[in-house]
């Protein structure tokens, strides 16, 4: 168990920069989730943190030790990779035992280990069967619990849970989340998924282009992203954005509809008098008609069951409303939306960064 | 109806195969057929025009073999200069085609092939006056020290892209398990090459086995191997061919047999099915 401290980290392909240069730092127990879109260096962070990947430049220590140049081997970490890398000439059994056997355990000790984590992972079937007579999703088991059966300082899964139907993606999704309160083991986790980041994650890191655009607890990347990229990209569906202006005392959209009750908002704007307006699909209430700041035309209505979707067209963007299930309007129907008090965000037009 | 129009030309291109296979296996089949059918042919019938096909087949050729030369231990002694060499060629090689594989650095390998390629007789002279020096010649080790200059670059040429053909991550799995590179090579990329092993030993045996040119300078009578033996056989005056067939038909036999035995190896080997998934 250990802490993680990346100090200016620099890593290069050649030259491409992928990671210009990364502060981050991981307390002892934590369980970080890096978010970011498909090759914005996610991977590669983690690889750089097993030590796969050699440094370009800042420092790395795991706990108080500087690992820059030391061997993956040598820094005790378990990491799930994002195409399994199973040993094919292995059992699940052999493969699972491997990395105890490495470091000399003993042999019945070795067995109990490999007989939890395949009882917790749900393969103990599979035990005496080769990596090739298994699918993608029991494959993905047994790189996690090749991980498990370990204690290492720190955990590292590539999307681990990619390719598990989502019955057994939330079953070991929560599984992760319990192991890590039982384990206090420090635990690095990169995903795409939403709502692993949210549920499983003491903190989460948004990266984009290799660079941390935010860090925070889920609650804080929710309610107060740092630009709009964050505000995109975490939540489902995503939070809607609208160019808006100030007209007088309101906000207006650019058909110059204003908007009611916009008015705090509307201080915020700096100068030049134009900002971006935020607001999530579940910031968009029914309101009587009277209250309404937009009216949405409606396009499209997802009934997810739990709530539902409303798609509707606002000043020429396309927005999303989650409202209660009961209400299901048709296409075509007019409904009275307004954002909730205090739930709407302003971000700088050409930067992106939150106005506050 | 466009696949019932196809079975003609379908039915020709599978007669095609047949037919081409067939002139491919005549003609590397007829040589040896005409060696082992001469081994049991008189002298005289051997280099009669036209060839004889029906003859009464005769076993004197072996008979005198055994009597007139020290056959078997010439047997004994290419035996062991063979799988001493293929042993040393494997020893060094696979682990250099392990390197090569991972690290990406190719010139040693193609060190290695510029000289096999080479001419064997660029060798010889140093050789021999180097061998002279440490009183090696006509030993074992100089015999088995110098074919290894064939058999290593064939199990390095041979096993490179069997581990170019294991996913990196696995190596990289194996290190974060927590494998140094020595346990990498023994625990994972070893047992992920077997066919590879088993098709690098093969050919190393065989082209070590054929090899006469360094056996013929760096040999005595006592280690002479049989390939060079079998020189003695072309005569200044007159050639025994019935003897050198017999003689041919014999050295030809254990790579023949080796081939058999690891046959079901040697084709999944040699098209790299074996590694995947
Ligand atoms: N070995 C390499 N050589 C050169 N470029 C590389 C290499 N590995 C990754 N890259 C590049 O580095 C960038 C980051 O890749 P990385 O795999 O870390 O992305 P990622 O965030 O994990 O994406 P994904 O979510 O799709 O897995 C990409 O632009 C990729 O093309
Ligand atoms: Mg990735």
């Amino acid at each position: 168990m250990a802490s993680i401290h990346m100090q200016k980290l620099v890593k290069k392909y050649g030259d491409l920069t992928v990671i210009p240069g990364i502060d981050l730092q991981i307390a002892d127990h934590e369980f970080v989730v890096l978010v970011g879109p498909s090759g914005c260096g996610k991977s590669t962070l983690l690889r750089v943190l097993a030590g796969l990947e050699t440094i370009d430049g800042g420092d790395l220590f795991i706990g108080d030790r500087k690992v820059n140049t030391v061997p993956p081997s040598q820094r005790d970490i378990a990491m799930v990779f994002q195409d399994y890398a199973l040993y094919p000439h292995m059992t699940v059994r052999q493969n699972m035992a491997f990395a105890l056997e490495m470091r000399g355990m003993a042999g019945d000790e070795i067995a109990t280990r490999v007989q939890q984590a395949a009882k917790l992972l749900d393969i103990d079937p599979y035990l005496d069967r080769r990596p090739k007579a298994l699918s993608g999703g029991q494959r993905q088991r047994v790189a996690m619990g090749r991980a498990i059966v370990r204690d290492p300082q720190v955990f590292l899964f590539d999307e681990p849970l990619s390719n598990l139907d989502a019955k057994l993606r939330a079953q070991v999704r929560t599984e992760i989340k319990a192991l890590s309160q039982t384990l206090r083991t420090t635990m690095v986790f990169v995903t795409h998924d939403q709502i692993e980041a949210m549920t499983m994650a003491d903190r989460i890191v948004v990266m984009k282009s290799g660079v941390i655009q935010q860090v925070g607890t889920p609650e804080e990347v929710y309610e107060t992203p740092a630009n709009q990229f964050v505000a995109s990209f975490i939540g489902s569906p995503s939070m809607n954005f609208m160019p808006v202006t100030v007209e007088g005392e309101r906000l207006a959209l650019s058909d110059g509809h204003t908007l009611p009750g916009t008015a705090d908002l509307a201080r915020r704007v700096p100068e030049k008098g134009s900002a971006t307006l935020g607001v999530r699909p579940e910031h968009l209430a029914v309101v009587p008609k009277d209250e309404a700041s937009l009216m949405a035309n409606v396009e499209l209505v997802e009934p997810l069951g739990s709530d539902t979707l409303i798609h509707f067209t606002v000043a020429g963007t396309k927005a999303i409303a989650r409202v209660e299930p009961d209400r299901r309007p048709r296409p075509g129907d007019v409904v009275p939306l307004a954002p909730v008090p205090g739930k709407a965000h302003l971000f700088e037009t050409a930067s992106g960064a939150i106005i506050h | 109806m466009s696949s019932l129009a196809n079975r003609p030309s379908d039915r020709l291109i599978a007669v095609l195969d047949v037919v081409l296979l067939v002139a491919a296996g005549i003609a590397v089949l007829a040589p040896v057929a005409w060696m082992v059918l001469s081994s049991f042919k008189q002298s005289y019938e051997v280099t009669a025009y036209p060839p004889t096909i029906f003859f009464q087949p005769t076993l004197d050729n072996y008979r005198s073999l055994s009597q007139t030369t020290p056959f078997l231990q010439f047997g004994i002694n290419s035996l062991i200069v063979t799988i001493g060499s293929t042993a040393l060629g494997m020893l060094l090689g696979a682990p250099a085609a392990f390197v090569v594989s991972w690290t990406r650095i190719t010139w040693p390998a193609i060190v290695t092939l510029v000289a096999r390629m080479a001419p064997g007789t660029l060798f010889l002279l140093p050789w021999y006056v180097m061998f002279r020096q440490f009183d090696m010649i006509g030993t074992y080790s100089a015999l088995i020290l110098t074919h290894a200059v064939i058999t290593m670059p064939i199990v390095i040429w041979v096993l490179l892209p069997f581990f170019d053909n294991i996913p990196r991550s696995v190596f990289e799995a194996a290190q974060v398990d927590g494998c140094n590179p020595v346990r990498i090579f023994w625990r994972i990329a070893l047992p992920l090459v077997v066919s590879g092993l088993a098709v690098s030993a093969i050919l190393a045996f065989v082209f070590s086995w054929n090899y006469f040119l360094f056996a013929l300078v760096l040999s005595n009578s006592d280690t002479k191997t049989l390939i060079a033996a079998s020189f003695n056989f072309i005569g200044e005056g007159s050639t025994n061919w019935g003897g050198l067939m017999a003689a041919a038909t014999l050295i030809a036999l254990p790579p023949l047999a080796l081939s058999f035995v690891v046959q079901r190896w040697l084709i999944s080997g040699l098209t790299l099915g074996a590694v995947k998934g």
